[in-house]
């Protein structure tokens, strides 16, 4: 696991960092009118004519103001668009060239309450974090394949994230988007059009579903309400042709209803793009509520085998994120994905001996010690 | 704990939720099956389920259960009704294109003479039984003038292959008229193979078209039933399906069974002669009580319950032949699974509703006169022309799709309005069948209460239901054929 922030030294600010977010470049390019942030590698000659520069240590000469970087940082490359604080003493990744998953936080407020949240809602106004967005796609190299846009929940702000995703068309239109949205405001179908119109060439809405019914859903969600809005969003998506996945946490009460949420789906919402069953990361929320989510995937292996079959039998491309591949039967490792995110992932010492280790996904370091007793490492 | 709303507060109070359409259908003395309008079903026990018709239920996994399959509903909730309209546009959305199959009749003759034959006659001057270049170009006209983007051509006898110069005609002609029309156009011969030989086979294979025969099961059965001089019908057409699969692929000929009494005891030897033939699909079908069938010995002289014995013992063995990894799928089961299992009709013409008949198919005999299925041609051999639309030489594409012939079955037998059909619990896997109730009851509706048709396909859903239930294997092997 790598570290996406750190403390910085400043060396020679003339006053506040400005502005906030910034693209580490290296000497191959030539100062334009984005805030690049010159990256001094030992050897370099220091070139002259760039906004912020980039220092391993404290006693380099450099033509311009500076930030030290922490040796967590070191890992820093060009092409990684960074945050800055405005004292020039905080650095936050916020864009890893090299990482397979880059996601941008759009908000912290949320008008859901999972139980298992990941990345628990705060009430608090944080319009500032669609500008930054907005910064890190103008900033983003035209290498970057694919960006997730996730939250709390982004549909909250309609106008900003409209905004953003006009943004997004207009600027790097190749880019391949991810949005994370409970999908409840996709029920009203003017925002729904609205979405629509934008005409993103390539965007999927990931939706959360944990239930085939109301009542369920609504309780592991903590709102009343959402399952019908939800499931109506996802109908209003897809009558606009937008491409949706559904994504299914498998936990302590989803378990038991696995097979009968497969059905409804392959019933009700066969057109969906694709389901993604996903393991869980026991971070946020889940932590408190351990008791409410927690189950050792190693006891949920039938029931996941057959919701999967349903699915794939149905049609339906169908996906296992965030299992390991020793936990998992045998016949569902075709549908797994190596998922977690680079800087989440991490493996056992069990795991140095195993056979198919490359083609897992490892463990969630922000998991803690909540991990399957069923890990092993597979023979060869 | 971090809980803003605690698990009870989801929960169904008393009275809490209201019903959405459902039927119910008592299938044992412990279980009803309740089904709603396009066929989601559940099955529940007695107090189960009148507690929930009451209004008492405290049964939240229950109540659950009946949510997610939308028989019941919370009020205010807009979802289950959007998503069962939803399901019921999906399983109607083949309507507007109607009549995918049309059948000609190239000519009444045949070389064989099958017990249970309805039409053929013994070869006699060719002109008086087969279809005329000018009948055929006018069956043409009216089968393009159907709505449907597929239109599927079959050629039907007595035995085509007797009268081939006119399947090569219409099949070039129907190539060349699509130029204009744009259709997905499929050819599929009706044909005892008897008489296949290498100009059928490779006209077969350069014009695309299909082989479909008959193969009542091992020789002594298939013979017994299927006469021909020589009594070597079984030997020629095994002999002509492995010519088909060796020169044209495995895919291109499928085969077609008709149950007689000497089939009953043997549904084993029958299934395993298909399968050795490697073919995939058996369909376990019961005589028709049309045409020669029922006034010849050893017709349909066997009643429903014997039928379904035979069906039951039928799948059992398919279902055991997958369980050993051959794979093998039961046609009838296949399409009652699909409409239990999915939210499609295939429109299977014999268990749909409305009723397949002219919207399905439509059949041009020999002497041009149309008929909406092939069982109403076959009633018109016993001089009942009650299912005959028009003539390819007289009547226009209206006079024949607007027919009272044609419109007044249909309403009549419409399952959701016909009575004891409305209120059964199986209707939303069944069908309207207006002309074997008109040649049993002399009513299109019928009375189902003593309809045969009615007791074979209760017999067949329950069949089907308590398998899928009782077995796990047997459940997935039937969702993979519905979704075949």
């Amino acid at each position: 696991m790598i570290k996406l922030s750190g403390r910085a030294k400043p060396i020679g600010l003339p006053g506040l960092v400005d502005p906030g977010v910034w693209r580490v470049c290296q000497a191959s390019e030539t100062p334009t009118e984005h805030p690049l942030a010159y990256l001094v590698r030992d050897g370099d000659d220091h070139v002259p004519g760039y906004g912020l520069y980039l220092t391993q240590g404290p006693d380099v000469a450099v033509p311009g103001p500076a930030l030290q970087l922490p040796a967590d940082l070191a890992h820093l490359a060009a092409g990684d668009v960074i945050g800055v604080a405005p004292d020039g003493r905080r650095i936050t990744v916020l864009w890893k060239q090299a990482a397979t998953h880059n996601s941008v936080l759009l908000t912290e407020q949320c008008d859901n309450y999972c139980l298992m949240c990941s990345q628990p809602p705060k009430d608090r106004d944080d319009a500032w974090l669609f500008d930054r967005a907005k910064q890190i796609v103008s900033l983003l190299p035209s290498s970057a394949r694919s960006l997730g846009l996730t939250g709390g929940e982004p549909t909250l702000h309609a106008d900003a994230l409209i905004d953003l995703l006009e943004h997004c068309r207009d600027t790097t239109p190749w880019l391949q988007l991810h949005l994370l949205s409970n999908g409840r405001r996709f029920a009203d179908a003017g925002f729904a059009t609205r979405y629509a119109q934008v005409g993103l060439a390539d965007i999927m809405v990931g939706i959360p579903l944990y239930a085939p019914e109301a009542g369920l859903h609504d309780f592991i969600v903590q709102a009343q309400g959402a399952f019908d809005e939800t499931v109506r969003g996802i109908l209003n998506l897809a009558s606009l042709g937008q491409c949706v996945e559904i994504r299914i946490v498998v936990q302590l009460h989803t378990v038991p209803v696995l097979t009968d949420l497969a059905l409804f789906i392959a019933r009700n919402l066969p057109f969906v793009d694709q389901v993604a069953l996903m393991g869980l990361e026991m971070t946020g929320l889940a932590r408190p509520n351990s008791a409410e989510v927690w189950i050792d995937p190693a006891n949920y292996q039938r029931e996941l085998l057959e919701a999967t079959q349903i699915l794939v039998t149905a049609g339906v491309a169908t996906r296992i994120y965030n299992h390991q591949l020793c936990v998992l039967d045998e016949r569902l490792w075709p549908y797994a994905v190596r998922s977690i995110s680079d800087w989440k992932n991490e493996y056992l010492d069990i795991c140095q001996m195993c056979s198919v280790r490359d083609a897992c996904g490892g463990v969630f370091t922000t998991s803690g010690n909540r991990l399957s007793q069923q890990l092993r490492p597979i023979p060869p | 704990m971090t809980l803003r709303l605690a698990r009870a507060t989801t929960d169904l109070p008393p009275a809490g939720w209201q019903l959405l359409p459902l039927r119910f259908h008592r299938l044992d003395p412990d279980s009803i099956l309740v089904t709603n309008l396009v066929g989601e079903h559940a099955f529940l026990t007695e107090s189960q389920l009148l507690s929930v018709l009451d209004g008492t239920c405290t049964n939240q996994r229950l109540l659950a259960e009946l949510r997610a399959k939308h028989l019941i509903q919370v009020p205010g909730e807009r979802l289950p009704a959007e998503l069962l309209a939803i399901k019921l546009r999906t399983r109607l959305r083949r309507l507007p294109d109607s009549t995918g199959l049309h059948m000609f009749v190239v000519t009444l003759r045949c070389e064989h003479t099958c017990r249970y034959c309805q039409v053929s006659r013994q070869s006699t001057a060719k002109s008086d039984y087969d279809m005329s270049e000018e009948t055929a170009r006018r069956a043409l006209d009216l089968a393009f003038r159907s709505p449907s983007p597929h239109l599927k051509l079959e050629f039907q006898g007595g035995e085509p292959l007797l009268n081939f110069p006119l399947v090569r005609w219409i099949v070039a002609e129907a190539k060349r008229m699509n130029e204009v029309h744009s259709k997905q156009l499929a050819f599929v011969i009706a044909t005892n193979l008897a008489l296949l030989d290498d100009d059928v086979i490779e006209f077969c294979g350069q014009e695309d078209v299909y082989l479909s025969t008959s193969l009542d099961g091992p020789a002594d059965v298939h013979n017994g039933n299927r006469r021909r001089p020589g009594q070597d019908s079984w030997e020629r057409t095994v002999s002509g399906i492995r010519t088909v699969q060796q020169t044209l692929g495995p895919g291109r000929v499928s085969a077609l069974m008709t149950t007689t009494e000497a089939s009953l005891d043997r549904p084993q030897d029958i299934i395993n002669s298909y399968a050795e033939l490697g073919l995939r699909h058996v369909f376990l079908r019961p005589i028709s009580p049309y045409g020669f069938a029922l006034r010849r010995r050893g017709g349909a002289g066997y009643g429903v319950q014997r039928w379904l014995t035979f069906y039951e013992a039928g799948l059992d063995h398919i279902i055991d032949l997958n369980r050993h990894g051959v794979p093998m799928v039961e046609a009838y089961t296949a399409i009652v699974a699909k409409k239990m299992f999915t939210n499609d009709d295939p429109g299977y013409v014999d268990l749909t509703s409305p009723a397949g008949i002219g919207l399905g198919a439509l059949v041009y005999n020999y002497d041009g006169d149309v008929y909406a299925s092939d069982e109403g041609r076959m009633l018109a051999e016993m001089n009942d022309h009650t299912f005959r639309l028009g003539n390819v030489h007289r009547s226009s594409y209206r006079d024949i799709m607007l027919s009272d012939q044609l419109l007044q079955p249909l309403q009549e037998s419409f399952t959701l309005s016909a009575p004891m059909c409305s209120t059964c619990a199986f209707e939303p896997y069944c069908g309207a069948d207006p002309v074997f109730h008109h040649t049993t009851m002399g009513d299109f509706a019928g009375q189902k209460a003593m309809s045969a048709f009615c007791q074979r396909n209760m017999g067949v859903f329950t069949a089907v239901l308590r398998r899928a239930r009782e077995d796990d294997f047997t459940r997935e092997l039937f969702f993979r054929w519905a979704q075949q």
